[in-house]
């Protein structure tokens, strides 16, 4: 099933072609699913538990490999990438549903490590990770470890080092899942600020409101993309 | 922050595993340390009886386990003369008696009054004993002082009473803190008429490496029941209880570094498993294999170090305690030499890198998906 939106003729950040993924027990979490997502543009996934609304988020960030078609990024397939370190790193920003930081670094460090294989010295790295730590305003606690930050404190410092590298490209899976409606609130505006300087952005979540944020609402059922949708429902209401 | 840095605070987050781990490092380096400096010792002690008389070229038995047990007799003696390129050879007879419990193993060489210049001794007290004299003895200036003797003093040796008629001087510390008697009253005592331990060779000329090799050539050429020594480094030839040291402290160390190589793959195989979210995260953000690997290596080599101070420090304190046992007293002299330290440095590094290595690998395999999901 293919995705008709304005995005079509503009050029693709992201393009997934029949993709399908199938598991070891036969489960097929993706089926023949086509979608795309052009420059820029902000689009929320939506679907019941185990769809295969992640599948499709890992499959995009390289952390999985489809059974059969193809997943491009910027014209390119995944595939024929030589490094994907370097594509994760660098093209790609990650934001985990639970932040998954490094319990034994401080969150500044959280930050660097990513920058770590740039060519970039200590100090800009430091200044780097100060400054996004800022735009999360969690200016003056890096030094915390993430144990002496709230839930939505250190899924601040995930979207901070979600973007350290300047990604063209933010993955969210379920970033608002364990939060509290103003923390939320917090997270969606960092998600709005980064859309404005340009950035890509594909989020999956179960939260209607925090998908009316976005451009685009892909809906997906069954490992299939079955609309698209840019309603703004209520916050809170399943999609 | 840098790189280190972050590899300290993965060190320190886990402060339990990590003693542990440099502990275990620590022992290993301790064994081989407190092995080496001992046994560098012994050899030591025992290098140094070639090296009192200074000569060219040390001719002992061949094959004995001890250089002690070397019997030369005085008919090889003449014929060590005779070789060409010789100009003096002075046979002396060592041996080791029990003073005391504070002198396990005094040392009394036999030698002729006439041959005392040759041997390079100084008498720098009183005059030397007589040739066929049977209870005359110099003492080295520093058994003089440790005994605290003097020239005229009575000091008992050889089951009789000796008057001290000189103290000699031969710039050795182990030929100093010693005796010396008339060659046939050590011979008598020892019951060995006739025999010497050890042959004293000074070659013609100015002693050049060409003319030394030439001597000894001759010397075992002619005599093959015989072995030379030129340098301590040489003196397995000549002890094959030095050899078998050597070798028993070289196994220990294999066995050392190998034994601790599989607590540390252990210790670090756990860790994979505590950890493996945390290195699925790390791949999933970006970081490539190699990183990863260094990451691991570098917190291994970080607890290397650690661990190789430590059990250096330990073995300074083992070894103090060591010489402090009776039995030992006078046996052990420790020999803290670079040697040692280097191959405790290696043996932490070697187990480390051992260890550590197919952990290390398997972490950077990690599917990153798998590995962010583990339980």
């Amino acid at each position: 099933m293919s995705d008709t939106g304005d995005s079509q003729s503009s050029a693709a950040a992201v393009e997934l072609r029949r993709v399908t993924k199938s598991y070891e027990h036969g489960y097929r979490a993706l089926d023949e699913i086509d979608l795309r997502v052009a420059q820029g543009e902000f689009v929320a996934v939506t679907g019941p538990s185990g769809c295969g609304k992640s599948t499709m988020l890992h499959l995009i960030a390289a952390l999985d490999a489809p059974t059969s078609g193809s997943v491009l990024v910027d014209g390119h397939d995944l595939l024929t990438f030589r490094d994907l370190s370097e594509y994760r790193r660098n093209h790609v920003g990650l934001i985990f549903q639970f932040h998954n930081l490094l319990a034994s670094q401080p969150i500044e460090a959280n930050v660097e490590a990513v920058m770590f294989g740039n060519k970039m010295t200590a100090h800009e790295r430091r200044e780097r990770a100060s400054d996004l730590l800022a735009q999360v305003d969690l200016a003056g606690r890096e030094h915390r470890l993430p144990t002496q930050l709230s839930g939505g404190e250190r899924q601040r410092v995930a979207v901070a080092r979600a973007l350290a590298n300047h990604p063209k490209l933010l993955l969210a899976d379920e970033p608002t899942g364990s939060l509290d409606s103003a923390s939320a609130d917090r997270i969606l505006d960092l998600f709005r600020q980064v859309h404005e300087a340009g950035v890509t952005i594909v989020l999956v979540t179960h939260d209607v409101a925090i998908a009316a944020a976005a451009d685009r609402t892909i809906h997906v059922r069954d490992g299939k993309t079955v609309e698209g949708v840019s309603a703004t429902p209520h916050r809170g209401q399943e999609s | 922050m840098d790189f280190l840095a972050f590899m300290v605070r993965g060190v320190w987050a886990k402060k339990a595993r990590s003693i542990g781990l440099a502990l275990a490092i620590a022992f290993a380096v301790l064994i081989v340390v407190t092995l080496q400096v001992s046994s560098s010792g012994l050899e030591r002690s025992a290098a140094a009886v070639i090296s009192v008389g200074r000569a060219n070229i040390t001719v002992v038995q061949k094959g004995v386990s001890d250089v002690l047990s070397s019997t030369i007799d005085q008919s090889e003696l003449d014929r060590i003369s005779r070789v060409r390129g010789v100009a003096s050879a002075v046979g002396v007879l060592v041996a080791t008696e029990h003073l005391s419990s504070d002198t396990p193993l005094f040392i009394e060489i036999g030698i002729f009054p006439k041959d005392l210049a040759a041997f390079g001794v100084t008498v720098v007290a009183g005059h030397p004993y007589a040739a066929t004299a049977t209870n005359q003895v110099m003492l080295g200036w520093r058994a003089a002082a440790n005994l605290k003797l003097h020239v005229g003093s009575r000091f008992y040796a050889q089951q009789t009473w000796n008057t001290v008629t000189g103290i000699y001087s031969t710039g050795n510390a182990f030929g100093d803190a010693g005796a010396m008697f008339p060659l046939p009253s050590v011979q008598g005592f020892n019951r060995l008429s006739g025999v010497v331990t050890l042959v004293f060779v000074k070659v013609t000329g100015t002693g050049s490496a060409k003319n030394i090799a030439a001597v000894v050539h001759r010397i075992e050429y002619s005599m093959p029941e015989l072995t030379t020594i030129t340098t301590a480094t040489q003196f397995g030839r000549a002890d094959q209880n030095l050899v078998y040291l050597q070798a028993a402290v070289t196994a220990s160390s294999v066995l050392a570094v190998a034994i601790g190589a599989v607590i540390v793959g252990n210790t670090m195989l756990l860790s994979l498993f505590e950890r493996t979210r945390e290195f699925g995260l790390l791949r999933a953000v970006g970081w490539t294999r190699r990183r990863l690997i260094a990451l691991l290596l570098g917190e291994s080599l970080l607890l290397a170090l650690i661990g190789a101070a430590a059990g250096v420090g330990l073995s300074f304190a083992v070894i103090a305690l060591l010489e402090r046992i009776p039995s030992l007293v006078g046996v052990l002299h420790a020999n803290f030499t670079a040697d040692a330290f280097t191959r405790g440095l290696a043996t932490a590094v070697g187990m480390t890198v051992l260890g550590s290595l197919y952990p290390s690998i398997r972490a950077a395999r990690l599917v990153p998906l798998k590995a962010l999901s583990y339980e």
